[in-house]
């Protein structure tokens, strides 16, 4: 691909490239707190769990301050669990973060998959950083996660510098239409099964997963939907004998 | 050899059961019939329909599993034929001379040659399991934790030598597998481990949920990347005149026995099984036959051998699994994940303890094989018409089915939101050219490999080296160090990539 551009324009156009794969890095850096970070605004509607508050202060502060309170309470030992994360997790994938920004890699497909595995063991690390390790010559809960973990981190930093030296393949293209609406399909059957049963949920669900691609034609996709929920009532409840609701709570109540 | 019979008649005993002959009938033709539909796989099959045994009796459930394993094969080698889409990498193969015997107008005999050499490959794979079985089971009682630890340290690294593409990236699968088989209490002490608070989690990911994400969700994600319309070629003459002719049959006939003898091999061998062994059957054919160049313009035999030893290396990986409880590759493991459910520990114990679940599916493999033969001849013209659903129309389906379905195994939303997590990330390692099926055999050999690892060391006093010092364990770790080894240096690396980038062409 990049032979067919023009010499200019393919440097211009990489330089652009490693930002973006920087800042995607550094994205995925921060992808816990992020996460704990958008689950807080879910605690305005009284989901359990830190408030947005709670989550930017203590996670501020575990970024900032992680090295000298690491430096301070001797071996790691008796800090909090957000401290540890930005250890443990994130600290180290800023320094691959940076290291994108330097260095183009030549296969960018391994050498972001390695990574994304990288960052994938350090979190498993993390995760499991609170179980108690080998007492003597038996194994703790923890020793086996770690292990893997460990492995885990190797063979992702093996597959990633693969990227970096070896001539590989570009990263593939992403399609956003397909996994948006299958991935919206699954998410909107899974919260309707249990209030409003088999019939609703199927098919709206039937609907929605129709959208991912543009060659839908509706009134047709409208009548299959309608044969699918039909077969599907009758198959699953009545013919596998499943315990499954087929109309919703309030209309059954 | 009395016992041999006596067991092969308690099992036809079983097998020849209404219910059971039923449930085998029912479930090679939903196997078919789904594993017919392009791009959804066998392992996806098998995943998908695995809710639909649940309700049955464990031998009844087991039974149907093995009918749906072989029509989904059956099935994926239909689809090869007459779209040249193969489902999955075992009938790329089927597809090279497959495909261009159909577009000649001979897709039939194709189709009745690939379900002849399938039932031949399946009765001699019967015979054998039923043969080996036994003494296997013997020699399963000699191995100890170490022993089983290596083993599957083996099985893995055989599936990662016979796996496609890099040999990095597919260990690097296996260890991503393990580490998620961590997820859920700690067998031993009962702690929660990366379970994050959330009570879905405690139980562990399930087996089915990742099998559907991965295969299933992730697959239908990537078809619709491709613009499936486009390069859907249906074969469209009419599928006319079945039956082989005599030429066609004494061609094949050779190539059906090798195929078989090559494919029964593989597939007891830890980790391998259906997949290499088509692709070595066919590059056997073409090495041996006198004029390779008839090879991808619709030789017969590169239909009839590829076809014999997929089936008989799908039925002989059946062997460690029984004998040894260690799942050979993914659809063995979703066996495993079954026989779970139904509350059976896979291994020696279950072949003392339960013969007539055992030898049961034993004979049901041989009835499940010439039902097939008998029930797809002339059930093509279906299958046919099936293929000519347009996709747009097929995906939202597959979803719906493959959501009820997961949530129908434990009744938990969750379930199915975790599964279309599972989905996206199978997009991901798809588009990063990681391969999932290695994924899935690390997350069921998880918890046993840690099981015997953390015995092992135990018995031995924390000793690492044990593994080495008892000498069967030892010979397994060594034919494991030298298969990585191989599949390392460059000479052979490359003979391997050929073998696959041959088969793509």
């Amino acid at each position: 691909m990049a032979d067919t551009l023009g010499q200019s324009s393919d440097r211009s156009a990489s330089t652009t490239r490693n930002v973006s794969a920087a800042l995607g890095v550094l994205v995925l850096a921060l992808a816990p707190q992020l996460v704990e970070l958008l689950w807080s605004f879910a605690t305005i509607f009284g989901v359990s769990g830190r408030s947005t508050l709670q989550v930017l202060s203590a996670h501020g502060a575990a970024l900032l301050l992680a090295v000298p309170n690491y430096l301070a309470g001797a071996n790691g030992k008796g800090l909090g669990s957000d401290t540890l994360l930005a250890l443990i997790y994130s600290y180290p994938l800023f320094a691959v973060a940076i290291l994108s920004l330097l260095i183009k890699p030549k296969g960018p497909q391994d050498y972001f998959g390695g990574v994304a595995l990288v960052a994938l063991a350090l979190f498993a690390l993390w995760a499991s950083s609170d179980l108690q390790g080998m007492r003597g010559f038996s194994f703790g809960a923890g020793t086996a996660p770690r292990m893997f973990g460990i492995l885990l981190l190797a063979l992702g930093a093996g597959v990633a510098l693969m990227g970096l030296l070896a001539e590989g393949p570009q990263l593939a293209t992403y399609h956003w239409r397909g996994p948006l609406f299958v991935t919206l399909s699954i998410l909107s059957f899974s919260a309707a099964i249990r209030p409003l049963g088999l019939v609703v949920s199927a098919f709206a669900a039937f609907m929605i997963a129709g959208m991912g691609t543009p060659e839908t034609r509706w009134k047709e996709t409208i009548i299959v939907g309608i044969c699918l929920t039909i077969g599907c009532s009758l198959l699953f409840p009545y013919a596998l004998g499943l315990p499954l609701q087929l109309f919703p709570r309030f209309l059954v109540q | 050899m009395a016992d041999l019979f006596s067991n092969l008649a308690l099992g036809f005993g079983v097998a020849f059961t209404p219910i059971n002959l039923m449930l085998c009938l029912i479930g090679a033709l939903v196997g078919t019939l789904v594993g017919v539909l392009p791009g959804i796989g066998t392992i996806a099959t098998v995943a998908m329909l695995l809710p639909i045994t649940f309700g049955l009796p464990p031998v009844g459930a087991l039974i149907m599993l093995a009918g749906i394993y072989y029509g989904a094969q059956y099935g994926g080698s239909t689809t090869s034929i007459l779209v040249n889409i193969p489902g999955e990498a075992g009938s790329v193969v089927t597809a090279l001379d497959g495909f261009q015997m159909a577009k000649q107008g001979r897709a039939g005999p194709a189709l009745a040659i690939a379900a002849i050499g399938s039932f031949f490959a399946g009765c001699v794979a019967t015979v054998l399991i039923a043969v080996l079985g036994a003494p296997l089971t013997k020699l399963a009682l000699a191995f100890g934790p170490a022993e089983y630890f290596s083993l599957m340290v083996l099985g893995l690294i055989f599936a990662v030598v016979l796996a496609k593409g890099s040999v990095l990236k597919a260990i690097a699968m296996i260890v991503f597998g393990l580490l998620l088989s961590m997820v859920g209490s700690d067998i031993e002490t009962g702690a929660s481990r990366m379970a994050f608070n959330i009570p879905e989690l405690a139980d562990g990911l399930g087996f089915a949920t990742v099998a559907m994400g991965l295969f299933g969700f992730a697959e239908i994600i990537r078809n619709l990347d491709a613009g499936s319309e486009s390069d859907r070629e249906l074969v469209q003459q009419k599928v006319t005149g079945l039956m082989p002719t005599a030429k066609d049959l004494k061609d094949s006939a050779p190539a059906i026995l090798r195929g078989t003898v090559l494919g029964s091999i593989l597939g007891i061998l830890p980790g391998g099984g259906a997949v290499i062994a088509s692709f070595a059957a066919y590059t056997l054919e073409k090495k041996i036959s006198r004029h390779p160049e008839r090879f991808g313009r619709g030789a017969i035999e590169g239909v009839a051998a590829p076809e014999s030893a997929n089936n008989a290396a799908a039925q002989t990986s059946f062997i460690p699994l029984l004998t040894l409880g260690i799942p050979p590759n993914a659809v063995m493991a979703l066996m495993v994940g079954a026989m779970t459910i139904h509350g059976i520990v896979p291994g020696p114990q279950v072949m003392q303890k339960q013969p007539e679940l055992v030898w049961g599916m034993i004979a049901s493999m041989w009835v499940g094989n010439l039902m097939l033969l008998i029930i797809n001849l002339p059930l093509v013209g279906i299958w046919v018409r099936l293929l000519r659903v347009p996709y747009r129309l097929m995906f939202p389906c597959i979803v719906i089915f493959c959501a009820i379905g997961i949530y129908s195994v434990n009744n938990a939303p969750v379930d199915v939101i975790l599964a279309g997590v599972f989905g996206l990330v199978g997009y991901w390692l798809i588009k990063h050219d990681f391969e999932p099926a290695p994924l899935l055999l690390g997350m069921v050999l998880g918890p046993l490999m840690e099981e015997n690892l953390r015995r092992a060391l135990l018995i031995s006093r924390g000793d690492w080296s044990v593994f080495l010092t008892r000498p069967l364990s030892a010979v397994l770790m060594a034919i494991a160090a030298f298969l990585l080894v191989l599949a390392l240096l460059p000479s052979l690396r490359k003979k391997r990539d050929e073998v696959f980038v041959e088969s793509e062409n």
